[in-house]
């Protein structure tokens, strides 16, 4: 852990009482964030709140299961957002492939290619389950233990193999990309 | 079985020399036709009534060294489906298209191209539709592994095994 100036204390104080969360959902855990968004959990309490642009958010959350061709767009996604950001893995699917274990599209480790700050084991994970993590996530910015972006940028030749031997190439053809 | 997949069936009979027919609901029907016949046989549901086609696909019967490619028909007259379904042989996959008749065929043709590996003469629109850079057998054939290609592909997690926490659960010291 390196050690951090008073600044950047002062800043990752602030920092976790102002998260914008990527609105790009790549599950059927996708369906646990309205209930959270909306009146009942009301996750705007918190000081979190949905934002629709990679580069306008903080967090990126993986809810559940991801494809081969989704995960090009997510690592896309992932490096143009702007430092710091973090990631969630929401659901069994992301730590172990859940029940898409031996599917021939669906990655079973979400480690291996995007740096995660913090699991959700479940399937599914409920709102409270949710706001759990993210008090935890809170929690872990203030403290500067949430520092995934940096290990992205510290060990990416690692994630780069990783991402070119599941994927073949990260780079998107079709019709939008070329 | 309704009166009007009675006469439907007579002059199928017509058309066809050898089709086996079962009878799966009042308003369901399969017919097993020869491979050469089948688009006689479409062109002739297609005129009367059966206009609309649900679904086409293929099923693998590895054992028989055949693939079994099955259209669904509706009618919006009567409500009545037909299953029109034929076999192939599974080492020279080719079949015609049917993109003249419905021009919907072209994508399940492109899908099954895909995920079978089936060629359709006729179609020439045969890139990918939905895979990206695929490197093996075609994945919905009945010999592709995919807990092999996963393992391959995408390493597991190797997880270690706690022995001291599972001896805690069971004497009772922390709840498991």
């Amino acid at each position: 852990m390196d050690e951090r100036g008073i600044w950047e204390k002062i800043a990752d104080k602030l920092r976790s009482k102002s998260l914008w969360m990527l609105h790009y959902c790549t599950g059927c855990g996708a369906m646990e964030l309205p209930p959270t968004m909306t009146s009942r959990f009301d996750m705007e309490r918190f000081g979190m709140g949905p934002m629709a642009t990679p580069r306008q958010a903080d967090i990126l959350f993986i809810t559940g299961y991801l494809n081969t061709k989704t995960l090009r767009r997510v690592i896309y996604t992932y490096e143009k957002m702007a430092d710091p950001k973090y990631v969630i893995g929401f659901g069994s699917c992301t730590l172990n492939g859940g029940i898409y274990y031996d599917s021939y599209g669906t990655i079973n480790k979400l480690d291996y290619y995007l740096p995660v700050d913090l699991y959700i084991a479940g399937c599914m994970p409920r709102p409270e389950a949710l706001l759990e993590a993210f008090n935890e996530l809170m929690r872990m910015i203030r403290n500067g233990e949430a520092n995934g972006w940096k290990k992205y940028k510290e060990n990416y030749e690692w994630y780069k193999n990783n991402q070119l031997r599941s994927l073949g190439e990260v780079y998107v053809h079709d019709e939008f990309h070329e | 079985m309704t009166n009007s997949m009675n006469e439907v069936i007579n002059n199928v009979k017509n058309i066809a020399s050898q089709v086996v027919i079962n009878e799966i609901d009042e308003r369901e029907i399969k017919l097993e036709l020869n491979e050469k016949e089948v688009i006689n046989v479409l062109s002739y549901l297609k005129g009367n009534g059966f206009s609309h086609l649900s679904l086409m696909t293929v099923v693998d019967w590895i054992a028989e060294n055949k693939f079994e490619i099955v259209y669904i028909l509706f009618s919006w007259e009567t409500g009545n489906k037909i299953i029109v379904s034929t076999k192939i042989d599974r080492k020279e996959a080719k079949f015609v298209t049917i993109k003249h008749l419905w021009p919907t065929a072209r994508f399940y043709e492109r899908e099954i191209h895909e995920f079978f590996g089936i060629e359709f003469k006729g179609n020439d629109d045969m890139k990918p539709l939905f895979l990206e850079i695929w490197d093996d057998i075609p994945p919905l054939r009945k010999d592709f592994d995919p807990l092999e290609y996963s393992k391959k592909k995408f390493p597991d997690r190797e997880y270690e095994k706690d022995v001291i926490h599972e001896a805690k659960i069971i004497r009772g010291d922390i709840n498991g």
